[in-house]
C-alpha cells in the first residue's frame, strides 16, 4: 500500500501520510517494527528542529537514516516520511529513523514507533491555547514513558528539573546532558520559570546556578530530588560577537573543543542532546565534533541571508523562554535594527499574552531603528512602548511582505537587520527572501 | 508645587500566579504611573510571607497552573481576613483567572473535590471539561461605564468605547451570588461560564475576571480607572493627566476585530 500512496501522493508534507492512516491506522506501527535499528524520538518545548537536524548529521555517518525533516512533526509526518522512503513492495531503504515529534503527540508517537530512543530537551510553556500547561503535559509524558520497555534507552536534559524527575518513571537506562558552568556570559534576563517546586514533595526547589528560565542546578530543600551529574557536559562555555560559540566537550572520559557557528545557551543543550545521542549510537567524539562545526542551522533557527548588500538575521520567536534566550543573545549587540513579526494564527498560538512575559526591556538600549509588523503588529508595538523601546508610528506595518521590503528601504546600507518572527511569520519571511533574492539575481544578470 | 503621589501596590504570588503573562498588567500600571510622575512601591508577597494588615491601594493576582494555585490556595487562608477587610474598606484588587477564583468562595473539581476560597467575591467554580479558549471582549458594567467615562481622558482620542478585550483560557464555570455585579456581559466568548453571558464580578473597588492578553494594555481606560480609585483612598479624587494613548487603541481596536472573527 505504502508505494501505492507514494505515487499519488505528491509533495505536501504530511497528505499522504494522512490517506496512508484513514486506509491503515496501524501503518506506523507495522513499518517502523521493520527498522533495523530502530528510532530515535526528539520531543522538547524548544530545541527540536536543531537537534533533530543535528542527531540525523551525525548518525548519518554510521547508518541509513530518515527523518521528518519538512517539520511536520505529527503522525502523519511521521507516515508521509516513511512511505516515501519505502520501495516496492514496501521494503525500507533505511535502517534507522528520527522522529521530531510535537510535546502534545508525544505520548501518541511513542506507542506507534517503538522507539530505541527518547530525547527529551526541556519543557516550557508554550501556546497555552494549544498545548495547556506545562504541569499537564508531563503528567501525560509520565504515563506513557511507564510502559516503556527495559531496552528503550532516555536521553534527557539534567539541568530541567521537569525533565530530570522523567529517569523515576522508566525502567530502562538513562543518559543525562547538562552544562557544568555556574554562570553563563550573556546579559541577565527576568526569566519565566515554570519549576519552582519539587516534583515529588512539593516543597522549594533550591537553585545554586540558575542559567535560564529552571534550567541549572537545583536541590530539594526537604527531600533528595536533585540534579543529577550529567554523563555528557559542557563548560568553558564562551559566546562571540559573530554568534559564534565554543565550548569544552566531555563524553565518555574525553575532552574536545568545539567551535560552531550557532548562537546562544538553547543550542549548547541541543548540541548536548547530539553529543549524548551520538555516545550511545557510538560515534566517535571527532567524528561528532566535524558535524557539529559543519552545521548549518535549520530553517529561520538562525539565518543568515545577504539581501541588496544588506545582512539578515533571522531568529524563530514562539514562546517567552526561547524569546528570551534569542533577545539574550542579541542584546550582546549594541545597535540592533529589529523587526519583530507577531502573529497570531493557530500554529502561533492565538493569545499572544506571551509577549509580557518576554523581557524586551533588556533590549531598551541596544536598538536603533525599530520595526514591527505581524497580524497583532499593534500589540507588539504596545510592547515595545512599554518596555521603553523607541518606535516610530511609521515604522508599524500589518503586512510581513510589505514590511521586510520597507524595512530593508529605510535602513542604511551597512546595518544588520535582525529580523525575529513567530512560526507562521517566518513561513512569509521566507517566501519574501526568496522572491527578493530570485529578483536580486534576475537584475543582475541583465 | 503639588506633592508627589505614591501608589503603593501588592504583587500576590508574582513567582506562582505568573504564567498566562498577566505580568503585562503590572507593567502597564507602573509605566502609565511614571509618566505623570507618580511614584510606584511595588510589593511582592509570596507563600510564607506575611501580609501588611493595610498600607496597599492595589492588589493584584494573576493566573497559574493548576498544581501552583492549588499551593497558592492553601497559603491564601492566612491571608484571607486581610484581604477581605481591604476590600471593604474598598482598596482596589484587579484579579484575573486563577486569582479569581481564588478570591471566591470555593472550586469544585471535576472530581468533586471542594477547595475553598476566601469568599471576598460572592461566587463559586465549577471544573468542567471543555477548556473555553478564545479572544473575549465585554461591554462594561452600565454603573461603572459611567465612571469610567468620567475619569478617563486621552490627549488626543475621543473615548470610542468602554468595551474591554482580551483573551480567555479556563475549564472553570464561575457563578455569581444573586446579588454580586458583573464586570460586565459578554459580546464574544464565553466568560464566566459560557452559558449566562456574564463576565467577571464585582465587589466595591475588587474586580475579577478571565481577560489575560495582557488586559491592561490595551483597555488604557480600565487602567486609568484603576489607578484613579488606587489613589482616592489616599489623596481624594485625582485627575490624572491624560496621555497619548493612540497605540493602545489601536491595539485595542485590532484585538476587538479578532474577537470578532
Amino acid at each position: 500500500m505504502a508505494f501505492v500512496i507514494r505515487f499519488f501522493g505528491g509533495g505536501a508534507t504530511a497528505a499522504p501520510g494522512l490517506i496512508a492512516l484513514k486506509i491503515d491506522p496501524n501503518l506506523v506501527r507495522k513499518l517502523n517494527k521493520e527498522i533495523t535499528f530502530g528510532s530515535v524520538i526528539i520531543s522538547g518545548t524548544n530545541g527540536k528542529t536543531t537537534t533533530a537536524r543535528l542527531i540525523y548529521d551525525v548518525l548519518s555517518t554510521k547508518y541509513k537514516v530518515i527523518h521528518n525533516r519538512q517539520g511536520s512533526n505529527l503522525l502523519r509526518g511521521i507516515a508521509s516520511t516513511l512511505i516515501s522512503q519505502s520501495t516496492i513492495p514496501g521494503k525500507l531503504k533505511f535502517d534507522l529513523a528520527i522522529w521530531e515529534v510535537d510535546e502534545a503527540t508525544l505520548p501518541e508517537s511513542i506507542k506507534n514507533v517503538y522507539p530505541k530512543t527518547i530525547v527529551l530537551l526541556n519543557l516550557f510553556r508554550d501556546q497555552l491555547d494549544r498545548y495547556g500547561e506545562v504541569d499537564s503535559i508531563r503528567v501525560k509524558w509520565q504515563k506513557t514513558l511507564i510502559t516503556l520497555p527495559k531496552d528503550t534507552t532516555l536521553i534527557l536534559n539534567s539541568d530541567d528539573p521537569g525533565i530530570s524527575i522523567l529517569e523515576k518513571s522508566h525502567k530502562g537506562k538513562t543518559i543525562f546532558f547538562g552544562v557544568g558552568d555556574n554562570h553563563v556570559r550573556l546579559p541577565e534576563v527576568t526569566s519565566v520559570v515554570d519549576v519552582k517546586h519539587c516534583l515529588i514533595c512539593g516543597a522549594n526547589l533550591i537553585f545554586s546556578a540558575q542559567l535560564s528560565s529552571h534550567l541549572g542546578k537545583y536541590r530539594c530543600s526537604n527531600c533528595d530530588f536533585k540534579r543529577p551529574t550529567p554523563n555528557v557536559s559542557a563548560v568553558n562555555l564562551n559566546f562571540k560577537p559573530d554568534f559564534s560559540t565554543s565550548i569544552s566537550l566531555n563524553a565518555n572520559g574525553q575532552t574536545l573543543n568545539i567551535n560552531y557557528s550557532l548562537p546562544g545557551l538553547y543550542n549548547v543543550y541541543n548540541i548536548l542532546a547530539t553529543s549524548a545521542t551520538a555516545s550511545l549510537y557510538k560515534i566517535a567524539l571527532p567524528t561528532v565534533k566535524n558535524k557539529i562545526e559543519t552545521f548549518s542551522s535549520a530553517f529561520g533557527r538562525f539565518q543568515r541571508t545577504k539581501i541588496q548588500n544588506r545582512e539578515l538575521l533571522t531568529f524563530l520567536i514562539k514562546n517567552p523562554a526561547g524569546a528570551n534566550e534569542v533577545i539574550r543573545t542579541i542584546s550582546k549587540l549594541s545597535k540592533n535594527n529589529l523587526l519583530v513579526i507577531l502573529n497570531d494564527k493557530i500554529a502561533d498560538g492565538r493569545d499572544v499574552s506571551w509577549i509580557w512575559d518576554t523581557d524586551w526591556e533588556i533590549l531598551k538600549d541596544k536598538t536603533r531603528d525599530v520595526f514591527v509588523a505581524g497580524t497583532r503588529c499593534f500589540d507588539m508595538a504596545l510592547r515595545m512602548k512599554y518596555a521603553g523601546i523607541g518606535l516610530s508610528k511609521n515604522n508599524i506595518y500589518k503586512e510581513v511582505n510589505y514590511s521586510i521590503l520597507s524595512t530593508l528601504k529605510k535602513m542604511s546600507n551597512k546595518n544588520t537587520l535582525i529580523v525575529l518572527p513567530t512560526y507562521t511569520a517566518l513561513l512569509d519571511v521566507q517566501k519574501t527572501l526568496n522572491r527578493i533574492g530570485e529578483d536580486v539575481t534576475k537584475w543582475q544578470k541583465q | 508645587m503639588a506633592k508627589t503621589m505614591t501608589l503603593n501596590i501588592c504583587h500576590l504570588y508574582p513567582d506562582l500566579m505568573d504564567t498566562y503573562g498577566d505580568k503585562g498588567n503590572i507593567i502597564t500600571i507602573q509605566k502609565r504611573c511614571k509618566w505623570r510622575g507618580i511614584d510606584i512601591n511595588l510589593t511582592n508577597i509570596t507563600i510564607g510571607q506575611s501580609l501588611p494588615a493595610s498600607g496597599f491601594d492595589l492588589y493584584f493576582f494573576g493566573g497559574g497552573q493548576d498544581k501552583a494555585q492549588t499551593i497558592v490556595g492553601k497559603d491564601l487562608m492566612k491571608k484571607g481576613q486581610t484581604l477581605k477587610k481591604a476590600a471593604d474598606n474598598g482598596t482596589v484588587f484587579l484579579s484575573i483567572c486563577g486569582g479569581y477564583q481564588l478570591l471566591q468562595k470555593y472550586f469544585k473539581t471535576k472530581t468533586g473535590e471542594i477547595i475553598k476560597g476566601i469568599g471576598l467575591f460572592d461566587a463559586y467554580t465549577v471544573g468542567s471539561d471543555n477548556r473555553m479558549i478564545q479572544n473575549l471582549m465585554i461591554k462594561i458594567n452600565p454603573e461603572l461605564e459611567q465612571e469610567i467615562k468620567s475619569v478617563y481622558q486621552t490627549t488626543n482620542y475621543q473615548l470610542p468605547t468602554t468595551n474591554l478585550v482580551g483573551f480567555e483560557n479556563h475549564s472553570g464555570k464561575t457563578y455569581l451570588g444573586k446579588n454580586t455585579k458583573s464586570l460586565g456581559k459578554v459580546i464574544k466568548g464565553a466568560g464566566n461560564n459560557g452559558e449566562d453571558k456574564t463576565e467577571g464580578a464585582v465587589y466595591k473597588n475588587a474586580f475579577g475576571c478571565y481577560l489575560h492578553g495582557s488586559l491592561l494594555p490595551k483597555n488604557p481606560h480600565f487602567a486609568d480607572y484603576l489607578i484613579s480609585k488606587a489613589l482616592e483612598r489616599r489623596y481624594g479624587k485625582v485627575k490624572l493627566k491624560p496621555l497619548d494613548d493612540t497605540l493602545e487603541w489601536q491595539a485595542h481596536n485590532s484585538a476587538m476585530e479578532k474577537a470578532k472573527e
